[in-house]
């Protein structure tokens, strides 16, 4: 049987447009202050889609102080680098590694290990090509002879899936266990899971777990919206008149390690990481099953993982990105598993919008602010409940949570399903 | 939860699509037999361009490796990922059914967002003609939107359309860290199995960056062989003339199970998936260090992760991509790790006949470890002459494949970005 360690959650950190750390974007959900807004990047005046939660008026050197380094990454990798610094920074690892006696660090620094989920890449980076398609005019021999003098030559290494990894991993010196993971909307949950397992199997002492994505450009607009999964307006989770899902953008990061180290170096414990459970329904890239099979599978593991039954649960942070499908299976699966029984529900993409890779690792940190403030929020966009699935209890209102521990579900394309089981630092 | 470390899991099924070979057997015959696979790029005029040579899959039947529907959305190297999965069933005599496919999982290394330039043209002609891209144009009515193109060019699209295809719906994701993609996605797989959370598991990786835009990539950088007069000739792993590396594509599959079950109903077990580690170099983003730090550390772990010492490996299949820098760090690292050991450990780079596939790379070299196993066969590293000043001692497999018996062989993948996967191996 199981001697796996129980995970302690030491660090967190978050940026989105809703606020620079987990604390502000926590508040403006409370407040009821969503930060869907006009999209600034671009001209969207004759969009179809004119909305979008931005982070908007913070200079990129708030966010990562390195200048050069900007050159070298994308925006995405900003909001991921300085998410992962922040959960580390807070955890007190670095103040506490400081202190080793030298030789112990090199060590230290090898057990320390590194998951990232990341949204995998950006339309519009192959973008640095049109000058170069533009001047070539279809000739592929002068194609290949004008393209060093017309794109960057680092213009790779900017695009990377895996810098934020890369570059989390050298500013803090974490050198350990590590992967990159790039499954969609899945990725930040997914990497939350896989940094737990490699603690509970001891491949690392501490591990720092990432989500990231910056959505927002015209492509990826267009594409969402010629598949209806977007709204025009507001994104209305669980609500009869819902029509869509908005992007957001950001990262969030939560720091781990093994509640046993976490009280030897008297940390700060803000939660407990409890369990996850992580399945595909096999539909293939944008189609999900109505029946709710996925995420109902998801959560059945997860409380299977951690060892809990589901009236120990005292919230749900769903999915809830607004889309009529996703939410009617994702009601459907919590209403089966939880029956009249189930805690407040509650979600926040319609204050964060969808960030989609750094979902399931924003709504996590979310959870656990939730818990340790025992406040779910309300969801004010919400007006009537669909009556196909009434009995969900969703609310406009604050309530509190019915114990410490919340269930965040997490879904993406390829019918993809994660469910996570955090605890509180209340919740002994 | 089942946590046993040393949960055995077998290697019962393989397929492969590669630059010398489109199935498993011919590639494995060609690797033996030294025959390159590099060769003028065919697939476009890349005349232009200061690298005029790739490693193409060669005469590959498209149009026979799913149904239409299915294929419509997939890319080249979903293509060859929907091949090598199902030469890996076939040779397993096993694959998920309706009633098993919840206990089956799927990790794949998936390559980064690839995007033709026929469907970049597109954007250009219509939204960029003068080279300055106007989102506007991009909104008009008559702008050829394409909703399947937006699908294939998804993330994990790729993941997708597998567990869709063969009908996988447990624990499925996808990593991408550069060129350890393929060696990290079978080391999340060894975890998941050991973690309990599936019974059976499709784990792989695909990818192919040679169109225009993945070969501009790597030709800005650099980091690709010139030598386009002598492509056969032109990845020479490990000899002191290595000049870069020569792009490949392809995709490797392995079906893995839990060593009772696949002993159970008498399946051809080619070797054990004993172990894995990974670290992060926290060095530069395309280097890794001189010095071997962080590939040595995941050589030691996967060690470590399958109970093994230096003295019981007798094969590397080492990562071995011709540039200058990864063969000085790899030779450094395996110095370190083998110790006294290293004179008698044979080690080979199949780059040299293959070339590099990317995230695909570390999939295809532990299924050609598998293969070594079986058969007792150390593949030659093609087009190794000389060593590096110091590294006499390191026992390149020159001029032809050695027959000895492999008791245990280990199977390196360095990435950009620093992340460095070794996985190990052992005879059944």
């Amino acid at each position: 049987m199981s001697t796996s360690p129980r995970i302690a959650i030491t660090g967190s950190g978050a940026v989105c447009g809703a606020g620079l750390n987990p604390q502000t974007i926590f508040d403006a959900i409370l407040e009821g202050r969503s930060a869907v807004g006009p999209i600034h990047y671009w001209d969207a005046t004759d969009w179809p889609i004119q909305v979008a939660a931005q982070i908007t008026g913070i200079k990129d050197q708030v966010l990562v102080d390195d200048r050069k380094l900007h050159k070298s990454i994308s925006r995405t990798d900003l909001f991921g680098i300085y998410a992962g610094d922040e959960a580390i920074k807070s955890s007190g690892v670095p103040a506490f590694r400081t202190a080793l006696p030298e030789a112990e660090v090199p060590g230290f620094n090898d057990r320390s290990g590194l998951v990232v989920g990341s949204g995998g890449g950006s339309y519009q980076v192959n973008y640095d090509f049109f000058p170069l398609l533009s001047s070539s005019k279809g000739d592929m021999v002068r194609f290949g002879q004008e393209l060093a003098s017309s794109v960057h030559p680092m213009w790779l290494l900017r695009i990377l899936p895996n810098n934020v990894l890369c570059h989390v991993g050298i500013r803090n010196h974490f050198k350990g266990t590590n992967a990159c993971i790039t499954n969609q909307c899945a990725s930040g949950a997914l990497a939350l899971a896989e940094a737990a397992a490699s603690l509970k199997i001891g491949e690392a002492d501490r591990i720092v777990a990432v989500g990231h994505d910056a959505p927002i450009e015209p492509e990826a607009v267009l594409g969402y919206h010629q598949l209806g999964l977007l709204s025009a307006d507001v994104l209305r989770p669980f609500d009869a008149r819902r029509t869509g899902t908005i992007f957001g953008e950001g990262a969030a990061a939560l720091a781990l390690e093994p509640l046993e180290s976490a009280q030897a170096r008297q940390a700060t414990v803000i939660g407990e990481f409890l369990g996850s459970g992580a399945v595909s329904e096999a539909t293939g890239i944008v189609q999900l099953r109505a029946d709710g099979d996925g995420p109902a599978r998801a959560i059945a593991l997860a409380l299977a993982d951690a060892g809990i039954s589901p009236d120990e649960v005292g919230m749900i942070v769903a999915h809830g990105n607004g889309t009529p499908n996703s939410d009617a299976s994702e009601a459907a699966a919590i209403l089966r598993m939880f029956g009249d029984k189930a805690p407040p529900v509650t979600a926040f993409k319609w204050a964060t919008g969808h960030t989609l890779a750094a979902a399931g690792t924003l709504d996590t940190v979310l959870a656990l602010e939730a818990l340790n403030r025992e406040a779910v929020p309300g969801i004010p966009t919400l007006h009537q409940v669909d009556p196909s699935f009434a009995a969900l209890p969703v609310s406009r209102e604050i309530r509190p949570p019915r114990s410490g521990i919340a269930l965040i579900i997490c879904r993406g394309f390829g019918g993809m399903n994660v469910a996570l089981l955090v605890r509180g630092s209340t919740g002994s | 939860m089942i946590m046993n470390q040393r949960t055995r899991i077998a290697i019962t099924g393989i397929g492969l699509v590669t630059p010398v070979g489109n199935d498993r057997e011919s590639t494995w015959k060609s690797l033996q037999e030294g025959r390159p696979g590099p060769g003028p790029i065919t697939t476009f005029d890349a005349s232009g361009f200061t690298t005029r040579i790739g490693s193409e899959v060669k005469n590959f039947d498209f149009d026979s490796v799913g149904p239409r529907k299915l294929l419509k959305q997939a890319s080249r190297c979903h293509h060859f990922a929907l091949a090598a999965a199902e030469e890996a069933f076939v040779d397993a005599g096993i694959r998920p059914q309706s009633a098993t496919g919840e206990r089956w999982g799927l990790a794949v290394g998936a390559g980064m967002m690839s995007i033709s330039l026929k469907e970049l043209d597109v954007v250009h002609r219509s939204c960029a003609p003068d080279g300055a891209f106007d989102a506007t144009r991009m909104a008009a009515p008559d702008y050829p939107a394409d909703p399947v193109y937006f699908c294939r060019t998804q993330c994990n699209a790729g993941l997708a359309l597998l567990a869709l295809h063969f009908g996988i719906r447990g624990y499925s994701t996808a990593v991408h860290t550069a060129c350890a993609s393929g060696g990290q996605a079978i080391g999340t797989a060894l975890k998941a199995m050991r973690r309990g959370l599936i019974d059976k598991m499709l784990v792989g990786g695909f990818d192919s960056m040679l169109n225009p835009i993945g070969l501009s990539s790597f030709c800005l950088l650099g980091a690709l062989s010139t030598d386009n007069e002598e492509p056969w000739r032109a990845s020479r792993p490990f000899d002191v003339t290595r000049n870069g590396f020569v792009l490949g594509e392809g995709a490797g599959f392995l079906i893995l199970e839990r060593w009772e079950e696949a002993i159970a109903r008498r399946a051809n077990i080619y070797a054990e998936l004993a172990g894995d580690g990974n670290s992060l170099s926290c060095y530069r983003i395309t280097d890794s260090p001189p010095d071997g730090d962080g590939p040595i550390q995941a050589i030691r772990q996967s060690l470590a992760s399958a109970g093994l010492r230096p003295e019981d490996i007798d094969y590397v299949n080492a990562h071995g991509t011709s540039t200058q820098m990864n063969d000085q760090s790899e030779c450094a690292a395996l110095k370190v790790v083998l110790g006294e050991h290293l004179p008698r450990v044979s080690i080979s780079s199949t780059k040299g006949c293959m070339g590099h596939l990317i995230a695909a790379a570390g999939a295809v070299e532990a299924a050609v470890c598998a293969l070594a196993i079986r058969d007792g066969i150390a593949p030659v590293s093609a087009n190794f002459q000389t060593p590096d000043p110091g590294n006499e001692a390191v026992n390149i497999v020159a001029g032809q494949s050695r027959r000895i018996p492999i008791r245990a062989a280990l199977s390196n993948s360095l990435g950009f970005g620093g992340s460095n996967s070794c996985l190990t191996f052992r005879q059944p």
